[in-house]
């Protein structure tokens, strides 16, 4: 419960660091579309070295972005496994075979190639939450989606309510804790088999949980009201984003490198394009 | 006309069993710019309400309440009055907006509509007056709890108001955290001239204070210098303890050393050095 | 009786992040202890206490946890006959009340532990009476309309209601004004009259001194070591080394050394240092 590693900042001095928060947003985006994208494992292998060059620029230990592996890891493993399992391919005959599970050779690429996009969908997301404060993070989207406000999108408390939630999602998981470890010291059954009895032993820690957090929403208001706070009205910013050259050479470099893996996937220049780099 | 006044402010809520219960009764009190005011009382005595009541966060049923003049329950007057008091609130957990403490202190400038070098200007300077210019990029998990009150201290300093309220905001700390956060507002009072109302039952902190307003169930029992510790009836009917050494004295004066009334740990010392050695001369 | 041999905890174990919060803690409470826990924030008391009932689970080769007659370090512990003699009062414990009633929020520990409806229930009254609260008044109240003192007593009872023969308690003091604290260190004795022994962390030396019999102060995760409140208070070399605050009463004791004034540094109540002022003053005065 306590490492916590997605949402939390890593503060460092490095391009990736100042890179301007809204053009590491769409950057993002354009990163995600690609990885889908992404077929051959020459392509992976492509997206992989630009991961790990842009850790490398972020100064972040690359321990700290592996861990939000941990995570995710065991949907990893699972959703490779069934993919191995239960691929079929009718062109092929099975590597091996146990009843009605048959293994593949494609089926094992299949597999591999799946976890590892899984892998880098998780990446950059976590590359961005360490890189980006909150702040930053949420200034650029309110930036972002302001068009939007043309069609009376509350755009800013959007904005505000997302920046909140990363404040105090920390702070409610370590509450919660607290409130288990309480409620099991006054014989509490969490650890039922028993799953109708595991979820009313969750009553005597959700209600406590919903009753502090409405506390902390109480004492947030008022202390934001205390702060002059009255909405987007009137409201200026410490840190003004600023576009610098140096963001619309990433956002063009990574441009090309979706350019890039569309035509190593779709072969839009044929063979030819690839025997001519030599790989 | 005063900074802060209290024309008899009443103020109730309803209660658990949907009954109204009285909070504040007949309030009337005036604070002025620059004053370092303890207000005592034990919970329940309505101390947090009166603190909510001078910045407008809730309006008076009763009475008025007017900051330079203009009544809190003036919508269009509230921006200015927040301007102009600040509250420190107890739990530093639940003041922070944002994750990085020096966007945090900048929330306050921010919603002035300041200029960013202006809000960045305050922000260090509001960092630097409670000495945590070294954290300003780090996140609130990895502060101690009085660094965490110091960090809301900042937030509210950088809107540089005329008076800050800390309402029981040493109350969840350990001692180390509570002389912290005492020094820091000591300094503040002094250095910057700026009033405080320090909410408080830690009766060695009031006596750092020049003025002590005593609150007992709703009504103001007493108001005045330290010279108010030579009436102990009045904090023990409030349900609150004397400072140690004040105590220790009204027992000596009872059995007819005379120590008189010290106002601080020092003074009291001295006192009973003094019989002491003028019993010895005798 | 608890006993504490060689025990040594690591937050995340074998990941970079690993940091190690207990150093070989060796202790020993007696039946019968006020045994006070203190120490800087960080320092490891609460995850020390969090052993004593088994919530946080002893690490292997991390040394052992004897309550009673219940080794905490094998695999399979009776959690259901631990948590029934060891009860554990958090830190702001009101924060943990959950149900519709008083009566209902306290009863909810005894019928963990498998009693009947008539027995918890009876339990649970008597636990409401010993804190001080008017069973007849409050109980079919709903805790959350409490006021803060009061909420914190009802906490306390649900613990108390269990009939622990060990009461840990985690600053159960924090946040209340003086009245208050006072109440709820009253409370404390008299349930120890039922409940030998007690263990209490706190960062109050006031009430340390005056409560506890044997200190154990605790420095970076380490037992600085177990003293009388008179060893600990009496000695400033002993307090710098461990880095203890002085009770109020101490430090005025100091304050009246330093103008001449010799009275026992040793002393731990108002009454005690009273007592000693006169009797030096009055010294003098002969």
């Amino acid at each position: 419960m306590r490492d916590v590693s997605m949402g939390q900042y890593y503060p460092a001095s490095s391009p990736v660091h100042r890179a301007d928060p809204r053009f590491k947003l769409v950057i993002l985006i354009l990163y995600l579309v690609t990885v889908f994208f992404c077929d051959s494992f020459f392509s992976f292998g492509f997206m992989t070295l630009f991961v790990l060059i842009t850790i490398f620029l972020s100064r972040v230990p690359i321990l700290k972005v592996l861990k939000s592996l941990k995570l995710v890891i065991i949907i990893l493993v699972f959703t490779t496994l069934l993919m191995m399992i239960f691929y079929t391919d009718t062109k092929s005959a099975p590597l091996a075979e146990w009843g009605i599970f048959h293994i593949y050779l494609n089926g094992i690429y299949a597999a591999i190639k799946l976890g590892w996009r899984l892998m880098l969908l998780v990446l950059m997301p976590t590359v961005l939450t360490l890189t980006s404060t909150p702040t930053e993070l949420c200034d650029g989207l309110e930036s972002l989606l302001s068009p939007l406000k043309v069609l009376h999108l509350p755009v800013h408390e959007l904005a505000l309510i997302m920046s909140i939630a990363l404040r105090l999602i920390p702070t409610l998981i370590e509450e919660t804790d607290k409130i288990v470890n309480a409620q099991r010291a006054r014989g509490a059954a969490f650890e039922s088999r028993n799953p109708f009895k595991k979820i009313k032993a969750m009553i005597p820690v959700l209600i406590p949980l919903f009753v502090s957090s409405f506390r902390r929403a109480d004492e947030l208001a008022d202390a934001m009201d205390s702060r002059c706070y009255r909405g987007a009205k009137g409201r200026t910013r410490m840190k003004k984003l600023k576009a610098k050259l140096s963001d619309f050479v990433a956002l063009l470099f990574w441009c090309a490198i979706t350019v890039c893996i569309l035509f190593l996937n779709y072969n839009w220049f044929g063979w030819a394009f690839i025997t001519a780099l030599g790989i | 006309m005063s900074f802060l006044e209290f024309k008899n402010v009443e103020y109730s809520y309803v209660g658990g069993d949907d009954e109204l219960v009285s909070a504040l009764k007949d309030i009337s009190l005036t604070v002025e710019r620059g004053e370092f005011v303890a207000l005592v009382g034990c919970n329940g005595s309505g101390k947090s309400t009166l603190a909510r009541l001078c910045n407008g966060l809730i309006a008076p049923d009763g009475g008025e309440v007017l900051v330079d003049g203009k009544p809190t329950t003036d919508k269009s007057a509230l921006f200015d009055i927040r301007k102009k008091i600040g509250i420190v609130f107890q739990n530093p957990d639940n003041q922070m907006v944002t994750t990085i403490v020096e966007d945090d202190v900048a929330f306050g400038p921010e919603n002035l509509g300041l200029k960013p070098d202006e809000i960045r200007a305050r922000v260090d300077w509001a960092l630097k007056s409670v000495g945590m210019s070294e954290h300003a990029k780090s996140g609130p998990f990895r502060l101690s709890g009085g660094q965490k009150q110091r960090v809301a201290i900042a937030g509210v300093l950088a809107i540089k108001p005329e008076l800050m309220i800390l309402d029981e905001a040493t109350g969840m700390l350990d001692p180390n955290g509570r002389r912290e956060v005492l020094e820091v507002v000591k300094k503040l009072n002094r250095d910057e001239n700026m009033a405080v109302i320090m909410i408080t039952h830690f009766m060695e902190e009031a006596a750092a204070a020049d003025r002590i307003i005593v609150l007992n169930k709703g009504s103001i029992a007493a108001d005045g210098g330290k010279e108010l510790f030579n009436t102990p009836e009045v904090f023990e009917d409030a349900g609150l303890d004397l400072p140690l050494y004040v105590r220790l004295a009204r027992r000596l004066n009872d059995i007819g050393m005379d120590v008189g009334c010290p106002l601080t740990a020092d003074e009291f010392a001295a006192a009973v050095a003094a019989i002491a050695t003028e019993g010895g001369k005798r | 009786m608890i006993e504490i041999k060689n025990l040594s905890f690591t937050y995340s174990p074998k990941t970079p992040f690993t940091t190690q919060a207990l150093f070989d803690i060796n202790l020993r409470i007696e039946t019968g202890d006020f045994f006070g826990i203190i120490g800087s924030t960080g320092a490891g008391k609460s995850t020390l206490v969090s052993h004593f009932n088994g919530l946080t689970k002893i690490q292997k080769h991390s040394g052992a946890v004897i309550v009673d007659d219940i080794d905490l370090s094998v695999k399979k512990i009776d959690l259901k006959k631990l948590r029934a003699k060891v009860g554990m009062v958090f830190q702001y414990p009101e924060h943990q009340l959950f149900a519709d009633t008083v009566l209902k929020d306290v009863m909810f520990g005894p019928k963990n532990l498998g009693l009947s409806n008539a027995e918890a229930e009876k339990r649970a009254r008597d636990a409401i009476a010993l804190v001080g609260l008017d069973c007849a008044e409050i109980a079919e109240r709903s805790p959350f309309e409490l006021s803060g003192g009061q909420k914190r007593r009802v906490a306390l009872a649900g613990v108390i209601a269990m009939h622990p023969e060990i009461l840990v308690l985690d600053e159960p003091t924090a946040g209340l004004d003086p009245k208050g604290k006072r109440e709820i260190m009253d409370l404390i004795l008299r349930v120890k009259s039922d409940c030998p022994t007690v263990v209490m962390i706190s960062h109050n030396m006031d009430e340390i001194a005056e409560y506890c019999n044997k200190i154990a102060v605790l420095k970076h995760g380490r037992v600085m070591g177990v003293f009388s409140p008179r060893e600990l208070f009496g000695s400033e070399d002993l307090l710098e080394s461990c880095g203890v605050e002085l009770p109020l009463v101490t430090e005025l004791a100091v304050k009246l050394n330093a103008l001449g004034i010799a009275v026992d540094k040793s002393v731990l109540t108002e009454n005690e240092l009273f007592e000693e002022i006169k009797k030096a003053a009055g010294a003098k005065n002969a």
